[in-house]
């Protein structure tokens, strides 16, 4: 266990005066009641994926007074952002809207066959067609039927459904889908049925709003984030992950940093530079020698001598006689790399353990319910045991950014050009602020999960209660903790160079914001969950993910 | 599958203009219609004034829905065209291709490339340096370029003639072979090889 001193100062001693805690109690729960901001998340499945883009075509359908096809195009080219395209229309004017899009603003719904002559030279294919097998797009360029369906399918196949230009040269239109679903689905009704398909889903590819969960095996479902997009999320299918860059919940580590660490650890490419430097073959067994001491004259485990300079055999009369600095480049060289190293597993030791840590934690869910279950039973006065699994969330949560906070401070503070403006003092005040704080958030999260780890099913009930205040204390700190680390790399430290736009997904004291299901005004939600109880909905507005536990306990048990 | 009329069509159209155009497109052996051979003359003003530039064309499946594939022959020294491997980097043989172009008109694009250089689009980086940063060495090497490898054989036609005929071609067919190739000998051999 960590030495605790540090955070001693920070949360208050059960031994105080009573009525403290429970004016501090109360406010504690008070906080932690507190709704995630789940309404701007919502997640949009396969069912519900045509009326989610529906609303934004409704409006745009009757703002411009279009069809639903020209809607979507238009739609498809402002990648759905209905704002931006209100602003090029009221900025730029209608013309300019549609022509940026490729939709032409003359329609030619009069153009009939009758106006074209009875046979039409089609350029594509040189040949006279009937004026019935040819087909007229808006932009007023015609061409056969067979060609149309040609290019059609050509671009389908390509992935290109979405905007699929006419075959004019130079000209931008975009052309009909519904022009462009009768003819494929006459000459291949598999590929129309494709070509919807990548419609419908340009809502979600053509989006920075909207993202497919990253789960594998893929659940099918989509993320919309209405506001802030720098944020994390939970699919119902359970994955976390950040909105940003898709990969896991990294906070507080940034986007940009955890990619290079996880690059990093997967190629462990400091351990294979140390290898080299430290270690050579075996000119007699080829096995890898490492040599330990400053003699280089080094032994292997076959008993064979050799030279650590040249790698040769020190028995056939050898001699390298190098020049000294040569000698000393290779000293300075395997120093580098060597405090490189000691650095990165500094790090990477400190991230793993957290990591480590929380998976045996985790553990503790099933244990935790067997023991209160168990006082409930023994203590007869009625106590609400509800503290002890928000101080295990806690834990779990304040793991996360423990062990995030590792591949933060590797970066932030390394030399890999994350604190360019920053000067050398400087950065090394900010590192200790830092590390002050990151020590006092470990030292209290050892203490919770020491507490939490306790056999305290064995408890009297005044030991309970001392536990109780113990534990909703220290929550609230680390809670505290949390928060100020997170605006301690924010503000100060990340901050320092990007203070335009924060670079970390907010800390959010309940976990991460877990996604409703989409439901429009037309339609049903494809499973409504309702809690009776009016504690469980209590219960599962704190913690998204305890009401799994919860229910259960209280359908099978 | 390839519109084969639409092609042989095309030819047509192209012999028909190339005393007017300077471009010429043939088959590049008879056995298919998918590999053809385009000529361009260079652009007059240009250091590639005076060549001629010979482009390998081949013809996918999908032609023409899908563009036709093109690559210098001979080697030209330009920012949009490799130096090494002939590759052209112009758009309308990329994503701006459209099915009512035709293999002429892109040769026209090509050509128009030519004397138009886009150097911020470039093919080769090398030489699209060098034409942003010391443009007359630049010009000094697309000259030289072309003098070297795309000026049809100093010989005269006699003496194209001549040579073709003692390697066994009867003289008829060697000179319509000659002539439809635009003079040039070895294309002229490769075709009179072809059968
Ligand atoms: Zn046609
Ligand atoms: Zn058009
Ligand atoms: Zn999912
Ligand atoms: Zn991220
Ligand atoms: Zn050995
Ligand atoms: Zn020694
Ligand atoms: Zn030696």
């Amino acid at each position: 266990m960590v030495d605790c001193t540090g955070g001693d100062d920070d949360y208050l001693d059960p031994n105080d005066d009573d009525e403290d805690y429970d004016a501090y109690d109360a406010n504690f729960c008070e906080n932690d009641v507190r709704k995630p901001n789940v309404d701007s998340i919502k997640m949009i499945t396969k069912e519900t994926l045509l009326a989610a883009q529906r609303e934004h075509l409704r409006t745009v359908m009757e703002v411009l007074s279009l069809k639903e096809q020209h809607a979507r195009t238009l739609l498809i080219h402002y990648r759905w952002d209905v704002d931006k395209l209100v602003t090029v229309l009221v900025e730029k004017g209608k013309d300019e809207l549609y022509a940026e899009a490729g939709l032409s603003s003359v329609e030619h719904d009069n153009f009939v066959p009758a106006q074209l002559p009875s046979m039409v030279m089609c350029v594509v294919c040189t040949e006279d067609v009937p004026a019935v097998e040819v087909t007229t797009m808006d932009c007023g360029h015609c061409f056969c039927n067979s060609c149309w369906t040609e290019h059609f399918i050509v671009k389908i196949n390509e992935g290109q459904s979405r905007r699929i230009r006419c075959m004019e040269h130079q000209c931008q239109a975009i052309c009909d889908e519904v022009k462009i679903r009768i003819l494929v689905s006459a000459r291949d009704p598999n590929l129309a049925e494709k070509f919807d398909r990548f419609l419908l889903e340009s809502y979600i590819e053509d989006n920075k709003k909207v993202k497919w969960c990253p789960s594998v095996p893929h659940c099918g479902n989509a993320i919309r984030v209405d506001d802030n997009e720098l944020c994390e999320v939970e699919c119902a299918c359970g994955q976390q992950f950040c909105f940003s860059c898709l990969s896991e919940a990294h906070s507080p580590c940034s986007c940009l940093m955890w990619e290079l660490w996880c690059k990093k650890c997967r190629d462990d490419s400091e351990t294979v530079n140390w290898m080299t430097v430290h270690t050579k073959p075996c000119p007699n067994c080829h096995k890898l020698v490492e040599k330990n001491g400053g003699c280089n004259r080094v032994q292997c485990i076959c008993r064979k001598e050799f030279c650590w300079f040249c790698g040769l055999s020190l028995d056939a009369g050898h001699s390298c006689g190098r020049y000294k600095e040569e000698r000393e480049k290779v000293n300075t060289v395997i120093e580098r790399a060597k405090t490189e190293l000691l650095r990165y597993i500094h790090y990477h030791n400190r991230y793993k353990a957290h990591i480590d840590s929380l998976k045996l934690e985790s553990k503790l869910k099933n244990t935790i319910q067997e023991k209160i279950s168990w006082l409930e039973e023994t203590i007869t006065t009625n106590i609400d045991y509800r503290w002890v699994t928000n101080g295990l969330y806690r834990l779990f949560r304040s793991r996360r950014v423990l062990s995030f906070s590792y591949p933060f401070a590797y970066y932030m503070f390394g030399d890999e050009g994350f604190n360019n403006n920053m000067m050398k003092y400087e950065r090394d005040i900010k590192q200790s602020l830092f590390e002050d704080q990151q020590q006092q958030l470990e030292a209290n999260v050892e203490k919770l999960s020491s507490i939490l780890e306790d056999h305290f099913d064995q408890f009297l009930e005044d030991e309970v209660m001392k536990m109780r205040l113990n534990v909703i204390d220290l929550s609230a700190v680390i809670d505290k903790l949390c928060k100020e680390l997170y605006e301690c790399i924010g503000n100060d430290l990340l901050g320092y160079h990007q203070w335009t736009t924060p670079s970390i997904a907010p800390y959010m004291s309940n976990g991460v914001d877990k996604a409703s299901e989409l439901v429009c005004k037309d339609m049903k939600p494809s499973h409504t969950k309702k809690n009776s109880g009016k504690d469980a909905i209590c219960f599962t507005d704190e913690w998204p993910s305890v009401k799994r536990l919860k229910t259960d306990d209280f359908t099978h048990g | 599958m390839m519109d084969f009329a639409r092609v042989q069509k095309e030819l047509q159209e192209c012999s028909k203009d190339i005393e007017g155009s300077g471009i010429r497109v043939t088959p590049k052996t008879d056995a298919t219609l998918a590999r053809l051979v385009g000529t361009i003359p260079g652009p007059i003003g240009t250091p590639y004034e005076g060549g001629t530039f010979q482009i390998d064309i081949n013809l996918p499946d999908g032609y023409p829905f899908e563009p036709p594939k093109m690559q210098f022959a001979t080697k030209v020294w330009h920012p949009n065209i490799s130096s090494q491997s002939g590759a052209i980097c112009l758009d309308i043989l990329k994503d701006q291709w459209s099915p009512a172009l035709t293999l002429k008109t892109a040769l026209l694009s090509v050509q128009a490339l030519l004397s138009a250089p886009q150097p911020d689009d470039p093919q080769d980086a090398v030489v699209a340096q060098q034409y942003l940063k010391d443009y007359q060495t630049f010009v000094g090497t697309a000259r030289y370029w072309t003098e070297s490898f795309a000026k049809i054989s100093s010989l005269g036609v006699e003496e194209k003639v001549q040579k073709l005929v003692e390697m066994g071609f009867p003289e008829a067919l060697v000179r319509g072979t000659l002539e439809s190739v635009g003079g040039d000998e070895n294309l002229a051999l490769e075709k009179l090889c072809s059968g």
